[in-house]
């Protein structure tokens, strides 16, 4: 039955196939024969008589599709652990992955009425064609370990570079500087005005002088007076004096001191320096009866803390 | 109108005597203001006022106050309730059934509105009534507090609201609120004394949004915050008497600096605008010193504030110890042309804390003090700081425009003195408005009164020498602090006051020398000398022979007699001659000290001993004179035209040291075209010790002269080649240098040249290709990347440049423009404003230059046929939102459009915006630009001069801008360009009465009817609107009155009238017993007001709509029936008006008195009426006053 089923299986599975003489074709072929005779004989070993066509087919399917489930999460715990090479523990944690009983395994190795089926015929690997090298592959220079990859070919990482002269014509590079800038201030308005509303000074042509429609600001003081990015920038290429730094950070302290003027309660020492009553703290609504006891709170924390010295400065403490 | 007994106080001031005399009965010495709640998103403030005030007289029994739309919830006097009335007639100077249209009866009805409230004759809008209870109180002279509880809702004026619409917080969106105004405006926002002669202390408390600091005059004492801490109080107090007017605010969440130098001073702006702050403000302490300096004496007030805020009403606002300024001034440091108009700001806006601020000025004759020492100290500031050219340049400049000015219309007068009833000498009878009220000034004229009010200054330092003046200020300054730490004595605090005899007493004191004449000249004397010299030398005498002659007919022109100088450079030196002009002496001959020898190579001495050598073969072989100038040193305000040969002229500009004489050589070479003149010309452009202004102007005349000889001209278009050698590379003399604006003399020359260059034009009178394409090349290599400083102005500039070069286009039968048939030339430049104008959105210059240029250059371009015109574009650039510098200009052009076009559309348009646009400044400005450049003037016919367009006007001026002095006078100068001071001509021709009207007021102007007293009954008989402060009380500085009176027309808002009038009758201390009978023990009080805002309020019930109409159709017949009788003999009038002086009706014809009994009848009625309805609509009718008002007054109601 295992012949028979076999017999075409080849050809059932795969009816296009006509012509057998793509060496790949061949491999697979005989690989998918193997299998056949495995399901036959399993299927002869569980009593079994004879099968039809379509189930064998089916059940190599599933029997080919399992295998090479095996395989991919196989290679994939290997990958893992960044190996190469799946080992047995790769195999039996897909296995347990895939629900299967890893214990049983070596007892149904075991079986009494296993039959034992011939080692496929070997047939050629099918052969990638080489790619066209050009050149010789550099050997590895000795700081590189020899199973390291080898050198690609040269053409994909060697490089001749061409110089040209540099134009250094003064003329010119203000020429070239000047153009370039119109062309890209040109490219940028027209972008801008394709993409958004225009205004026109023709009536009859909107898009030759096209303008970027005047767009009123919530707060137009700003984009007026603060200087644009491309001017800070250019403030920054150009040195600024070092005396601006100083009373910038300067300020910028005050600043902050202001703006944190409501937590400012510890800062007594630096306001001393500037009293303005801007940079003062901000009182706490006055309630008519706090006001004393707070007081009288201060007072009795001071002798507490005056007590608390008297004691430390004891001799005899410690 | 000022009732008799203060017009003779004020005259008694007037001939000498010294202290001042307050025209209230009672002496204002302390005053809360506490706000405490701002609401940005309705735009409404809250608060109450308290005055502390001491009675001067025993039977004061009404205290009038000033407030403008402030809506008055309720009064207490000294914890009782005081009855109250609120009468405003400047909210419709005219009614509206008066079918005048002319602008002569509208100003004086101004004028008398104005003077109706003014507080410096003791009137104002709000006259409180003391309680009963108080009168014996009163009668012992006690203190009395007066507690005014108001609210203000959407001002539209004095306080201004900038709310950005944007997410988030008040804060976070960056709104704020300041006061703003012209003058004394702080009535707009709290109830005062709106004087700048009544001076008290203050306490002023603003409870404000915790993330809000509310900026504003004195110490601020603490910050609290309020129990929920959601809020804190500012409170601020003021030790140092000062005036309401000087009283200021500022809320908003600034970001705060303290001046590094000054621990003292403190910063403000708005938020992101920190940074340039800092950098804007770095400079003041250096303005501090100088002026602590000369005026030897220390900054008045324990500390200084700058607030810098948007929308601003001016540039510059100073009030007591704080300034507010535009935001628009700051700049960071890479910006030079803005940095010295901002220091120039901050230095006025200090000079003006000393004077102006500090010490004030007890009438508004004697503003001229004030304005003219901070104007001239702020001109020693200038001298010091910007050197001397500068300086002069500046004076220079100054007495051009003021020159200029008078002799457009006529003069301006810098201490009018009013006179009882001597109209006859109306010092201002050639301007179209009145002179007696700031509030009342075209805003032009008043910009001219501080220019020359600063030159008189100047003159008077020229008498009596800098030293002496610096004394003087010093002395007043040094009084005035001594009057300052005082407690409250009311004669000391006087002290802090100038008068124009106080100041110039102290300065005969100081000095010792009669300056009278002087003051009497420019003082006390409006007009400008005009002068026209020639000379001829006579060489046998060797003497010149100068002739001098003076125009003094024309309008703005007077006769000026006294010493003149003349400075002659002859050959051997420079010498000065003073002439005496005399009245009839024209010839002056002035002999020389040189002969003419000009063989022997000698260098020749200048004025200020510097030897230099010249090339003298251009001169006249028989006459030793170089040159000639009159009056060198600017001391007469005058014009000089003086003819002298052009080689003389290109003397003077090349040789003379003076910046002054450069300019006006450079003036005078206009007109000699000759190859001579442009040597000269090239020469001074090329001296790089040369001024700088000097050479720009020289840039404009250089192209002037060679237009004129175009056809002779050889070589390169002018400046070209100077340019290129400049600031061109040497390798490539079509290429710019790299920017870099290190030294500013040559930044602003290479901005100028161009300029200056665009404007050539060859024999085609096009601008030559040449020039066009060098303009290009420069904008197409400009390279601002090494520069340390923007290059915003210069770009701009280059754009201003290409307008230049634009001429009429050459327009075939009147083609319809487009694209195709542009000129290959216009297509450039409108490729590169179309880049320049784009690139700004995505890079925006600092205060949008580019933009601006690009606006004005678009316009030119329309103008002159190359592009279709059309104002949408510009519409859209002035839309609420866009900078303000863009809004102008698009404005501008919108102005144009409309008189090249004569668009009905546009002008509406324009009108609207005057009415409604959010700021202020803009709408000034658009009623300015229309002023200056008008649609059609009075002696044109325009098919835009129609009866509705001057009904639309007349409604603003009269009106529609009651929120705002400035606008209002704005829109009066609109009208008299657009009409003149008579009826407009394209109104249908007035009916009899109104005829008649027109000759009724000229007799009863006419002096000889009127005696002297009437100055204040002419007015009210001529004026409509002012009728309502009449209402007089019989408090000793009024006349009787009659008391029953009730001007229906006035009432704007019945439902206030009628709670008011309850009011009045009822007694608060005796609820129940006094009700609905009239107490008349003293005067009673009868309610004559529009109450609440100064507008009709939004919501106003339909019945009181209807009510007021009934009023209105009560009175109709009554109108007609008057036009008969018009003709009643005036003398009869005359003698009515100054006996019995009865409150008039807008009826301007009502004079007779035979009518009298007609109205109070039907007035009679009336009150009835509303008692009706009172009843009928009411229920609360009958409750005490103040439960009534909170349910009915018209602060609530809406």
């Amino acid at each position: 039955m295992a012949d028979a089923a076999a017999g075409p299986g080849g050809s059932g599975t795969r009816p296009g196939s006509k012509q057998s003489t793509n060496p790949a074709d061949n491999y697979h072929l005989a690989r998918r024969r193997t299998l056949q005779v495995v399901v036959s004989s399993l299927l002869t070993e569980a009593g079994f008589e004879s099968a039809e066509k379509a189930s064998v087919e089916t059940l190599t399917e599933m029997l080919q599709s399992y295998i090479s489930e095996i395989g991919r999460s196989a290679k994939s715990y290997c990958e893992h652990t960044a190996r190469t090479q799946p080992t047995l523990s790769d195999i039996v944690v897909t296995l347990v992955e895939m629900g299967f009983n890893v214990d049983t395994l070596p007892a149904y190795a075991k079986r009494s009425q296993r039959m034992v089926i011939t080692a496929p015929p070997v047939t050629n690997q099918p052969v990638t064609p080489k790619a066209l090298t050009a050149g010789q592959n550099r050997p590895h220079p000795p700081h590189i370990p020899s199973h390291f990859p080898e050198f690609p070919d040269p053409h994909t990482y060697i490089k001749t570079p061409t110089y040209r002269e540099p134009v250094s014509d003064y003329q010119v590079l203000r020429e070239k500087a000047a153009s370039q800038r119109r062309d890209v201030e040109r490219a940028l308005t027209r972008f801008m005005a394709k993409t958004g509303e225009t205004q026109s000074l023709f009536k009859d042509d909107v898009s030759t002088f096209p303008l970027i429609a005047a767009r009123p600001f919530t707060i137009p003081y700003l984009t007026a007076l603060l200087p644009s990015e491309l001017e800070i920038q250019q403030m920054e290429e150009t040195d600024s004096s070092e005396q601006d730094e100083q009373t910038d950070t300067e300020n910028i302290a005050l600043h902050i001191s202001t703006q944190n003027s409501s937590l400012s309660g510890s800062r007594n020492g630096e306001e001393s320096i500037i009293d303005n009553p801007y940079l003062r703290p901000v009182k706490k609504p006055k309630i008519r009866r706090k006001k004393l006891t707070l007081k009288q709170v201060l007072n009795s924390l001071n002798i507490i803390f005056d007590g608390l010295a008297a004691i430390v400065a004891e001799p005899g403490y410690r | 109108m000022p009732p008799t007994g203060i017009e003779t106080s004020r005259m008694n001031r007037k001939k000498g005597d010294k202290g001042f005399e307050s025209p209230r009965p009672y002496k204002l010495t302390h005053q809360v203001v506490c706000i405490n709640n701002i609401n940005f998103q309705r735009k409404s403030v809250v608060g109450f006022v308290e005055l502390t005030i001491f009675p001067t007289v025993a039977n004061l029994n009404r205290i009038k106050l000033n407030s403008k739309q402030c809506r008055i919830y309720r009064v207490r006097i000294n914890d009782l309730e005081a009855a109250f009335i609120y009468n405003d007639p400047t909210l419709e100077v005219c009614h509206s059934e008066s079918k005048q249209r002319n602008l002569n009866y509208f100003s004086n009805a101004y004028a008398a509105a104005v003077s109706a409230v003014d507080p410096d004759a003791g009137n104002g809008e709000l006259c409180i009534k003391v309680p009963s209870e108080l009168w014996k109180h009163v009668d012992e002279l006690k203190v009395l507090k007066i507690h005014i509880n108001f609210s203000l809702d959407q001002p539209k004026g004095g306080l201004h609201f900038v709310v950005p619409s944007v997410e988030g917080s008040m804060a976070e969106r960056g709104a704020h609120v300041f006061s703003c105004g012209y003058q004394n405006s702080t009535r707009f926002w709290f109830p005062c004394v709106d004087s700048y002669s009544e001076l008290c202390t203050w306490k002023l408390e603003f409870t404000v949004d915790a993330a809000m600091v509310a900026v504003s005059n004195g110490d601020l004492v603490e910050t609290v915050y309020t129990h929920d801490m959601r809020k804190k109080t500012f409170h601020y107090t003021l030790t140092i008497p000062t005036a309401a007017s000087n009283i200021s605010l500022a809320i908003g969440p600034f970001e705060i600096l303290v001046d590094p130098y000054m621990h003292e001073v403190t910063h403000f702006c708005l938020p992101q605008l920190l940074p340039l702050l800092k950098h804007t403000t770095s400079y003041l302490h250096e303005v501090f010193e100088f002026y602590e300096e000369i005026l030897t004496c220390r900054y008045p007030y324990s500390c200084f504030k700058t607030v810098f805020i948007d929308e601003a009403y001016v540039e510059v606002a100073a009030y007591a110890s704080m300034s507010i300024f535009s935001t628009n001034l700051l700049h960071s440091a890479m910006i030079i042309d803005e940095t010295p108009l901002t220091r120039r700001c901050l230095a006025q806006s200090l000079a003006q804390q000393f004077f102006g601020c500090f010490i004030s000025r007890m009438s508004w004759s004697d503003e001229w003090v004030l304005k003219g020492i901070s104007g001239y100290i702020y001109g020693l500031w200038m001298k010091k700081t910007f050197g001397v050219n500068e300086y002069r340049h500046w004076i220079k400049e100054e007495l051009d425009k003021i020159v200029a000015y008078e002799l457009k219309t006529g003069g301006v007068l810098l201490h009018p003195i009013f006179g009882g009833g001597k109209e006859k000498d109306n010092p201002a009878s050639h301007l179209h408005f009145s002179i007696k009220h700031p509030h009342t000034l075209s805003w032009e004229y008043y910009t001219m009164f501080q220019c020359k009010a600063h030159l008189v200054m100047r003159l008077i330092e020229n008498r009596i020498s800098m030293e002496f003046m610096l004394q003087v200020f010093n002395k007043l300054l040094s009084l005035a602090s001594t009057a300052s730490s005082q407690k409250f004595q009311s004669h000391m605090w006087s002290q802090m006051l100038v008068s124009t005899y106080g100041f110039l007493k102290s300065i005969s004191n100081v000095s010792g020398k009669d300056i009278q004449p002087l003051i009497k000249q420019w003082v006390d004397q409006s007009g400008v000398v005009k002068f026209y010299g020639s000379f001829a030398f006579n060489r046998k005498r060797n003497v010149l022979e100068l002739e001098i002659k003076q125009d003094y007919t024309s309008p703005g022109t007077q006769k000026y007699v006294g010493p003149l100088k003349v400075t002659v450079q002859e050959l051997d030196g420079s010498f000065n001659h003073t002439l005496q002009i005399e009245e009839n002496s024209l010839k002056h001959d002035i002999p020389c000290h040189s002969k003419s020898r000009r063989n022997k190579k000698k260098k020749i001495p200048l004025m200020n001993g510097e030897e230099v050598d010249m090339d003298l073969s251009a001169m006249d072989a028989d006459s030793p004179l170089l040159w000639i100038r009159i009056d060198p040193d600017m001391s007469v305000l005058r014009k000089v035209e003086f003819e002298q040969a052009d080689f003389m002229w290109q003397y003077e500009l090349r040789y003379e040291r003076d910046v002054v004489a450069q300019q006006e050589s450079i003036l005078a070479l206009e007109k000699f075209p000759t190859p001579a003149s442009r040597l000269a010309l090239t020469d001074i452009l090329e001296q790089e010790q040369c001024f700088y202004r000097v050479r720009m102007a020289a840039c404009f005349c250089l192209a002037k002269i060679a237009n004129s000889m175009v056809s002779t001209w050889t070589g390169p278009p002018a400046m070209k080649s100077l340019f290129t050698r400049m600031f061109c590379c040497k390798t490539c003399p079509n290429i710019v240098k790299t920017n870099n604006f290190m030294s500013f003399q040559s930044y602003f020359l290479q901005k100028t040249m161009p300029v200056a260059m665009a404007l050539l034009r060859d024999v085609h009178n096009l601008c030559p290709k040449e020039v066009l394409t060098f303009i290009l090349d420069l904008i197409k290599y400009n390279d601002n990347r090494k520069n340390k400083f923007s290059d915003n102005y210069y770009r701009a500039e280059m754009i201003d440049a290409l307008a230049n070069s634009v001429t009429p286009a050459v327009s075939v039968n009147n083609e319809v423009r487009t694209l195709d048939n542009l000129n290959p030339d216009v297509r450039l430049i409108l490729e590169e404003i179309t880049r320049f104008l784009n690139m700004e959105k995505l890079l925006p210059s600092y205060r949008h230059t580019i933009t601006v240029s690009c606006l004005r250059a678009i316009r030119v371009l329309q103008k002159n046929g190359h592009v279709p015109s059309d104002s949408s574009l510009f519409k859209s650039y002035a839309e609420y939102g866009h900078f303000v510098d863009i809004r102008i200009a698009a404005l501008e052009a919108v102005v144009d459009y409309t008189k090249v076009d004569r668009s009905y559309e546009e002008l509406q348009w324009l009108l609207n915006m005057i009415q409604t646009d959010p700021v202020p400044y803009v709408r000034h400005k658009i009623l300015n630009m229309l002023t200056k450049n008008p649609p059609f003037t009075k002696n044109m016919e325009s098919p835009l001069c129609n009866e509705a367009l001057v009904d639309q006007l007349w409604k603003l001026m009269n009106s529609g801008t009651a929120h705002d002095w400035r606008l209002r006078c704005g829109a009066v100068d609109l009208y008299f360009t657009l009409f003149g001071l008579s009826r407009p001509s394209c109104l249908p021709l007035p009916e009899l009465g109104l005829v008649l009207n027109l000759k009724e007021k000229k007799a009863v102007l006419n002096p000889t009817i009127i005696p002297e007293t009437g100055a204040g009954a002419q007015e009210s008989a001529s004026n409509a609107g002012c009728h309502a402060q009449l209402a007089g009380f019989q408090n000793p500085f009024s006349s009787s009155q009659d008391e029953e009176e009730v001007d229906m027309d006035t009432v704007h808002d019945s439902q206030a009238f009628i709670s008011h009038h309850l009011n009045m009758l009822e007694r608060p201390s005796t609820p129940g017993l006094s009700k609905y009978r009239p107490s008349s023990s003293r005067s009673s009080l009868m309610p004559q007001h529009s109450l609440g805002c100064d507008i009709i309020p939004p919501t106003k019930p339909p019945w009181s709509m209807e009510l007021s109409r009934k009023g209105i159709g009560k009175e109709q017949p009554l109108e007609m029936g008057v036009h008969s009788m018009v003709a009643a003999p005036l003398s009869v009038f005359a003698k009515e008006s100054t006996s019995s002086r009865h409150s008039e009706h807008h009826h301007h014809h009502h004079h007779e008195h035979k009518k009298k009994k007609k109205k109070h009848k039907h007035k009679h009625k009336h009150k009835h009426k509303h008692d009706s309805k009172d009843k009928d609509k009411e229920p609360f009718a009958f409750s005490s006053p103040a439960s009534g008002r909170s349910v009915r007054s018209p602060s609530l109601s809406d």
